[in-house]
Order: C-alpha cells, then sequence, then structure tokens
C-alpha cells in the first residue's frame, strides 16, 4: 500500500516544509542576494562586490574588522567564563542542604527570561545611575555618577558579555547539574577509593564526564551570542559595532543597494557559524570512534 | 593481608531516626573472604562504605590490624571498592582505567604501564591495554575493574555484588578467578550481596544483616545447618516451619512429639520455639516409624535433578520434601509417610 | 563539613544565587520606584504611576469595576499588544504541536534512512542565528504578501519553535511502546480513540512542555516579529525594545515585569519537570 511505503515521508512532510522553504529557502535566497542577485530593482548579474565592499572597501573595512573582531571577543569571552563559572555553581549546588530547591530555582530563574529583558537588566544594575552605581554612592567610594567605571555602553562590549553571563550561567548550570545528577556520586567515590584527592577527583572525573556536554552546549551558546541582535543594540556602541547589528543596519538602510551588503553580512555570520559547527561535529566524531 | 574490625559500628543518616546500621560487631580476619548478606536496603552497603571511607560512621570504631581508620580519609585508607556496575572511566582506555590509582599517586608513567601489564595477566585478560571499555563485555569489564582495584596493593577490596551482574557460567569463572587472587595475594576481601547463592559461592565468613543488625556471623554451611532463626532459615531457602513447645531434646506439636538431637540445644530456650527442617533431608516412606509423620501428596514437581514434593499433613498445614532424580512411584494424591531424622532437625525461638 | 566549611559554602550559595536574581530585582524596584533619585539606594517613594501609564491600572479614585472595565475596552498600546503576543503565542503552539506530532513520532519510532540528514536539518534553525536568514525571509514574505499579518508572523515563529517542539516530543516518542495501540486496535478502538484513549494520555506531560516551549519562544521572539511584522503586528518585545532604547525606566521596568511573568510562571510550574531535562533546558537558552 501506498501509505506503508510513504508513511515516515508523510509524517516528516509538514515539518520539514516549514524548515526547508522557511529556513534553508531563506538562506539560499540570502545568499542569491548576497551576490547582488537583485532582480526588483534590475540587477540580474551575480558578483562578490557586496562582500569586497563589506571587507576591504575603504568606507566599510574598518568598520567591519573591529566589529568582526569585537564580535569573536564577546563571543569567546561570555562562552568561556559563562562555562567556567557554571561549572562552580554546579558543584556547588549538587551538595545536598537545607534550601537546595529554593536555591536551585532561583539559579535558574533567569533562563527562560528573555535576553532583551536581562539587557535591560543590565542596564539598571551597571549603568552610572544604576543601582551598583548608587551602592557605591552610599559607600562612599564615588561622590558622582561619572566617577562610576562605564560598563554599559562601552567600546570593550563589557555590558553585551555582562547580559550574556546572567543569562548563560544558569544554561550551563543547569546542564552541568543535569549529567552530575545522572552519573551520580559512585564514579567519584571509585577514583577516591582508588586515591585519587579532591582536585584529582575534578581533573581526572568530573571534567571528563562533563566535558561532551559542557561542549556541545558550548557551541549553542556560542553560535547564539555570536548572532544576537537585541543584546548588543541595546548595550552597544555604534563603533565598534557587532556584526548582526552592522547586518541589519544595512539591511534597513533605504538605499536597496545596501541590501546586499547586509545580506552578505548574515552570510558571513552564518558561514562562521556553521564551520564552528563542522569543526565541533568533527571532534566529537573522533572523540566518539575512540571510546 | 590486614585484620579488619568494626567495633560497635552505628550509622543514622542525617533527617531519619531509625539507624541504617546499628552496633555493627565484626571481626574479620587477615586473608578472609567474608560477605555481607541481606535483602537490600539491610545496611550492607553503607556498612562497605564507611569501610572504605566514603560514608564517616555516626559512632563506633573500624581498625585495620588493630589501628583505627576513622581519620584517614578514603583516598588514603587502602581499602578499595569495585562497584557493582564496573564504572569503567568511558573516555580513558582499559590501560588509563587500570593505571588510575597509580597516576593518582604520581607514579612515574613507565613504572604505571609495567604494573598495568602485569594486573592485566593476573585477570587473565593480557593485550587489551589499548582498547576501549565500551568494546568489551561485561565480564572483562569486571575482570579490568578488579585489576584497576588490585594495582594499588589495597589493604583491603571490598567488592559490590561481584557476581550479580554476570550470567550463570561467567559467574564459575569469576568466582575462580577471585578465589585465585584470594589466594595468591592472600588480601583480605569484603563483599556485599542480597543473593545468598553468590554469598555461599565464594565466602569463607557471612555476616547476614537484617535493618542495619547484625544477625548472624558464620561460615556458610552454618546458615543451612543451623540457621539463628526463622528468618535466617527463610533466607537462606527453608520452607518447613512447624510451631511447638520444646522441653529438653523435645519438642511437642500440634502434630506430634519430635525428638531431636541435642547438638542444637543451644539455639533455642525452653517453651515456645520453632522446629524446621530442609526439604531434602526429609525421609519419605521410612523404614521405621520413629519422628514420623503420616501425610497425603497434593503435588509433585519434576525440576529434573530432583522432585519436589507438597505434603498436606493432618492439620491442614503443608510441608515440602525433595527427593533426588525421579525415584519411587509417589503420585498426587498418594499417602506418605515422612520422618524428620533427629540430627536434622532444627529449633529456634520463636519471635 | 566542619562549622566554618558550612558558613563559607552557605555565604556562596546566597552570593552565586543574588548576584544572579540580582536584574530581576531591579526591575521590581524601578516599577514601582517614584522619583528615585540618585544616589539613593532604595527609593523614598512608591508607586502605580508607571502602571498607570501603560494604561494596565486605572488612575487613582477610578479603580472601580467600572474603571477597570473602561481601561480594558480602552485598548491602550500595551493592552493591544498583550492580545497580539497571546494570539500569536497560542497560534504558534497550536500550529507547531499539529505540524510537529507526526515529525516526532515518525523520529522516535522508526529507523529510516536519511535519519541523520532530517535531524539534521530540524535542529539547524537552533544553531543558526536569526539574522542570517530572515533577511532573505522579509523578501519573499513581502513578495508573497504575507508580510504583516498575524498568520505570517506565526508561521515564521515557526522556523525557531519547530526544533524544540520536534525534539522533545521524539524524545517522548523515543520511550513510547507503539503495543499499546496495537493492543487497543485488536480491542476494537478505531484509530481516532486509539490516539485519544492511548497515544494522546501517554504523550501528555511531553507534550504539555512541548506546547510551553513553543508559546514561551513565540512569546520572546523580537527579530522576526520586527523584520516580518512590518510595524502592523506590534507584540509586547516591540514596545519594550522601543521604551528600553529611550524611554522612561519605571515604565520599562513595568514592561518588562509583564514580559517576563509567562516564562517565570511556567518556569515556576514546571521546575520539577525541566530540570535534569537537557533538551527542554536548551530550548530555554534560547529565548
Amino acid at each position: 500500500m501506498w501509505w506503508e511505503r510513504w508513511r515516515i515521508a508523510v509524517m516528516l512532510a509538514p515539518t520539514l516544509l516549514i524548515i526547508v522553504v522557511l529556513f534553508f529557502g531563506s538562506l539560499g535566497y540570502g545568499f542569491i542576494q548576497s551576490l547582488g542577485y537583485q532582480p526588483n530593482i534590475g540587477n540580474y548579474s551575480i558578483s562578490l562586490d557586496a562582500y569586497s565592499t563589506v571587507m576591504f572597501s575603504e568606507r566599510y573595512s574598518e568598520q567591519f574588522w573591529r566589529g568582526l573582531r569585537l564580535t569573536f571577543f564577546v563571543s569567546l569571552a561570555s562562552t568561556a567564563i559563562a562555562a567556567g563559572l557554571a561549572i562552580a555553581c554546579a558543584l556547588l549546588l549538587r551538595q545536598t542542604f537545607v534550601g537546595k530547591r529554593v536555591a536551585t530555582f532561583l539559579f535558574q530563574l533567569n533562563l527562560p527570561v528573555p535576553h532583551l529583558v536581562i539587557a535591560i537588566g543590565i542596564i539598571f544594575l551597571f549603568s552610572n545611575s544604576g543601582l551598583l552605581a548608587r551602592a557605591a554612592a552610599q559607600m562612599g567610594w564615588i561622590s558622582a555618577p561619572s566617577d562610576f567605571p562605564v560598563l554599559v555602553r562601552d567600546t570593550e562590549g563589557i555590558s553585551i558579555i555582562l547580559a550574556y553571563l546572567w543569562k548563560e550561567i544558569p544554561f550551563f548550570g543547569i546542564i552541568v547539574l543535569a549529567i552530575l545528577q545522572s552519573v551520580g556520586e559512585d564514579y567519584e567515590d571509585l577514583a577516591r577509593s582508588l586515591g585519587a584527592n579532591g582536585w584529582q577527583r575534578f581533573r581526572y572525573v568530573i571534567l571528563p564526564l562533563i566535558m561532551p556536554g559542557l561542549l556541545s552546549s558550548s557551541i549553542i551558546v556560542f553560535a547564539f551570542t555570536f548572532g544576537t541582535y537585541e543584546v548588543p543594540k541595546l548595550l552597544g556602541v555604534r563603533f565598534p559595532e557587532m556584526l548582526p547589528v552592522m547586518a541589519l543596519e544595512f539591511f534597513l538602510n533605504p538605499d536597496l543597494n545596501a541590501r546586499a551588503e547586509g545580506m552578505a553580512l548574515s552570510m558571513i555570520i552564518a558561514v562562521i557559524v556553521l564551520a564552528l559547527v563542522v569543526v565541533y561535529m568533527w571532534i566529537s566524531d573522533r572523540a566518539i570512534r575512540q571510546t | 593481608m590486614t585484620h579488619v574490625v568494626l567495633q560497635k559500628l552505628n550509622k543514622v543518616y542525617p533527617g531519619t531516626t531509625q539507624a541504617a546500621v546499628q552496633d555493627m560487631h565484626l571481626d574479620i580476619p587477615s586473608g578472609q573472604l567474608v560477605a555481607l548478606l541481606g535483602p537490600s536496603g539491610c545496611g550492607k552497603t553503607t556498612t562497605l562504605k564507611m569501610i572504605a571511607g566514603l560514608i564517616h560512621p555516626s559512632s563506633g570504631d573500624i581498625t585495620f590490624d588493630g589501628a583505627s581508620v576513622l581519620p584517614i580519609p578514603a583516598e588514603r585508607r587502602g581499602a578499595v571498592m569495585v562497584f557493582q556496575n564496573y564504572l569503567l572511566f568511558p573516555y580513558m582506555s582499559v590501560g588509563q582505567n587500570v593505571g588510575f590509582g597509580l597516576k593518582m599517586r604520581g607514579v612515574p608513567q613507565k613504572t604505571i604501564n609495567q604494573k598495568v601489564i602485569e594486573m592485566l595477566e593476573l585477570v587473565k585478560l593480557p593485550n587489551i591495554a589499548n582498547r576501549r571499555p565500551k568494546q568489551l563485555s561485561g565480564g572483562q569489564q569486571q575482570r579490568v575493574a578488579l585489576a584497576r582495584a588490585l594495582i594499588t596493593a589495597p589493604k583491603v577490596l571490598l567488592l559490590d555484588e561481584p557476581l550479580s551482574n554476570l550470567d550463570a557460567h561467567l559467574r564459575d569463572e569469576m568466582r575462580e578467578l577471585i578465589l585465585s587472587i584470594q589466594r595468591q595475594l592472600g588480601v583480605t576481601m569484603i563483599f556485599v550481596t542480597h543473593d545468598q547463592e553468590e554469598a555461599v559461592l565464594l565466602a569463607n565468613q557471612i555476616a547476614l544483616i537484617f535493618e542495619g543488625v547484625l544477625q548472624q556471623y558464620a561460615p556458610p554451611d552454618v546458615f543451612y545447618r543451623q540457621p539463628i532463626s526463622e528468618r535466617a532459615a527463610r533466607f537462606f531457602g527453608g520452607v518447613n516451619f512447624i510451631a511447638g513447645t520444646r522441653r529438653g531434646d523435645r519438642v511437642t506439636t500440634a502434630l506430634g512429639d519430635f525428638v531431636f538431637n541435642p547438638a542444637g540445644k543451644d539455639s533455642a530456650p525452653e517453651g515456645a520455639v520453632t522446629l524446621t527442617i530442609r526439604p531434602e533431608q526429609i525421609v519419605l516412606q521410612p523404614a521405621d516409624t520413629r519422628n514420623s509423620i503420616a501425610g497425603r501428596i497434593r503435588a509433585r514437581i519434576y525440576v529434573g535433578t530432583y522432585t519436589r514434593y507438597k505434603i498436606v499433613l493432618n492439620d491442614g498445614s503443608e510441608i515440602e520434601a525433595t527427593r533426588p532424580g525421579d525415584v519411587g512411584s509417589l503420585e498426587e494424591g498418594d499417602a506418605v509417610r515422612l520422618a524428620f531424622p533427629e540430627d536434622r532437625i532444627w529449633v529456634v525461638a520463636q519471635r | 563539613m566542619s562549622r566554618v566549611k558550612r558558613i563559607l559554602f552557605y555565604a556562596a550559595v546566597v552570593g552565586v544565587v543574588l548576584a544572579l536574581v540580582l536584574p530581576i530585582i531591579t526591575f521590581f524596584i524601578n516599577a514601582f520606584a517614584f522619583r528615585w533619585f540618585y544616589p539613593q539606594f532604595v527609593p523614598n517613594e512608591w508607586s502605580l504611576q508607571a502602571w498607570e501609564r501603560i494604561g494596565l491600572i486605572p488612575r487613582e479614585g477610578q479603580r472601580t469595576l467600572e474603571g477597570w472595565w473602561r481601561l480594558l475596552s480602552s485598548g491602550s498600546d500595551v493592552i493591544n499588544a498583550l492580545g497580539t503576543s497571546l494570539a500569536l503565542g497560542g497560534l504558534v503552539t497550536v500550529l507547531s504541536v499539529i505540524i510537529g506530532l507526526p515529525a516526532a513520532r515518525a523520529l522516535g519510532l522508526y529507523r529510516f534512512r536519511f535519519k541523520r540528514l532530517v535531524e539534521f536539518m530540524i535542529l539547524a534553525p537552533t544553531i543558526v542565528p536569526v539574522i542570517a536568514f530572515v533577511l532573505g525571509l522579509n523578501i519573499n514574505f513581502i513578495r508573497w504578501g504575507f508580510s504583516g499579518t498575524l498568520l505570517g508572523v506565526a508561521v515564521v515563529h515557526l522556523v525557531p519553535v519547530m526544533p524544540y517542539v520536534v525534539l522533545t516530543l521524539s524524545g517522548v516518542f523515543a520511550n513510547y511502546n507503539p503495543e499499546f495501540e496495537e493492543q487497543a486496535r485488536t480491542l476494537g478502538a478505531g484509530p481516532l480513540r486509539t490516539f485519544w484513549y492511548i497515544t494522546l494520555p501517554s504523550i501528555f506531560p511531553g507534550l504539555v512542555v512541548a506546547a510551553l516551549f513553543a508559546f514561551l519562544v513565540s512569546w520572546s521572539q523580537y527579530l522576526l516579529t520586527f523584520l516580518i511584522g512590518a510595524g502592523r503586528v506590534i507584540t509586547i518585545p516591540m514596545l519594550l525594545f522601543a521604551q528600553a532604547s529611550g524611554g522612561n525606566n519605571a515604565v520599562t521596568a513595568a514592561m518588562s515585569l509583564i514580559f517576563i511573568a509567562p516564562a517565570v510562571l511556567t518556569l515556576l510550574l514546571s521546575a520539577r519537570y525541566l530540570s535534569g531535562e537537557a533538551s527542554a533546558v536548551g530550548g530555554f537558552g534560547r529565548i
């Protein structure tokens, strides 16, 4: 019967239709447009002009390379710091103690809070009239708002990193906690009885056990922080500007020729993220073959 | 070669009132293989982990060769555990797994490699140092776990259900391996199990534990001949229990009087007792009528190497007897006489 | 643990938790503060002014049943946006579950050729940033005339939503025994009744989690709504973003609280469900 044969294909079809048409189709269409193919403004030729304009033209090259560097820096720093702190938090929270449920709940609280809201919270907290500046003033550490270090809308992307930390520490933390919970304490007990001290148990037992989960969630976090628009738009400066913000600004430019440049930027972001995923899959494939 | 003594050991987990382990007193001479046996949740694993140093006792003491080990943390105590599910580190090769304990002690890699080869030969798995744990069968993983524990030359080896995850034929193999290592190295071994068969197969001495309390500590055969209580007897497969009153070497029951050999007279006081006899010790259709009663066969169950008979007695109670093979012509519904040889009868105090 | 160690331990836990919830605390202070001048650490005066300004609470003296009703029916920006956000989230939830259920079943129960490829394709939108595909999408949607309609925006929200719905549900189906359905069929239940009495109850908890995800992911979309809604579909995050980039702090804080309410509520209700479920957590992380 045809149904038996095509059953699985029919079941998958609606979901794949959405993904293929809207997601992959748009990616492909964006790619074509980035090559300058824009029939609506009568441009049918294909070239790499948009890419070279964005990357090498006198007008944009500095903006692009500084922006790329900032984006990389922010993503790497957010991912690495969040992962490190999250491990510490997870090790803390997996102990048994009075109030563990409440502590774990509050620890997860930022998880479902949208990035946009956390970014606003960072402003309320770290701006020079924010809660921390007020606390510093109360303590007598600063006398005027301008004495407070510039942490929001700074050129180094510090406030952007802070926003990501607040959001991603619980994310990593819950994943690490879940792994530790499912692994249990037997491996550590065993290592202990074989003579491993506290540091050795962390280094040779806990770390290798959480590494696979930590790596794959690092990829997710890195990709996310690399491509998000809202947070750098709210917390960033005009120069240097993170790539996603730059891409949208090109795109929304009334000059329709700038569209191709915007598309080119979004393609560059996609390629970097995809390259990262490929490298990750290659590494984890090798790791799987080894074990 | 370590003499392990548990003295009045207690463990009460925080937030509970019932002691997980209560006044445990156990003397394990050097080079013995002792089983801590009991149903799950009886405190046997807690006891094992207290010896390992992974759980701290609430009170009492543990000594190795006379010296208390309580102040010594698990990683320096020399009591190594082998877990039931082996717990080979999945991200390490077999060799790295076996060498783990030496690496933690900062032994040079060259020496480690040497010892790893030795240990793998000891557990009869040469040339697998470069494999991954996933590539090994359950029995092989068990041996690697054993090698990993032995490489540190532990004073005491602690095993958690060492045979329970293995098939019947692997059990024999593993049993022989453990016993031969035991003979070769003379290391004191303590293992926990809920399976009396596993305990009987391996141990020189069995410590039977119910609800955190040590019931009986004796060689395996004693649990069959002279169990301390009806419950202990049931745990070892006893099924025949008859209530009665003991006077001297005579027990009066609803079915009549039984005389028993005074060898068991210490086990129960005068007065209310329970008489017990193992099914395989009951004589069917005896030559004389001493110590015998009448019954009727309700069911005959042929098991292959022996046959089980369920026999209804005069007072309506039921008793089970077995005979080797399929000898005789007893059928369901037949009237039978059964005799309890007096040196096979055992009496325990009624609860 | 020794006494000193215990105290240090609790100090660390309290420190970590307090630091993490600090941004949320600032919302409560800002939203109810009145004339909170620098360098006051805690406002001297509190008020509901911000809530009156966004039209969620009637002005003083008008907090009667009639006043509330007038307020609700007046259709302030925030109330309209709330309605749009809720309608959009509901639509996306229903669509995504109906579309994703069969696919999740196929992925959870069967092995077939190209399964890895299909999984990869469905998961791709969780890794590739919205900015990378939304620009191409925008142009096509304008061409197809979908742009600026609620349905159009809902369909586009399906792209980031589908992976989580399919992932959550296929996990449910991976632990599902279809022989229960066969048993029901042999006992005389037709396909519909089999679905209603057998399939649905067994996957229900997972279905609830998937639906919550779908709703929350849709609820918190900004960029997709902004570009595809073409200024005609105004949701809460759109208003909030505009406020945050140069509005009044108290109003921004009040709106933020409204914006995070469903998410925090969900977490409260499902905290037990989610702890330990990495795929579920993954969904939250992307909001």
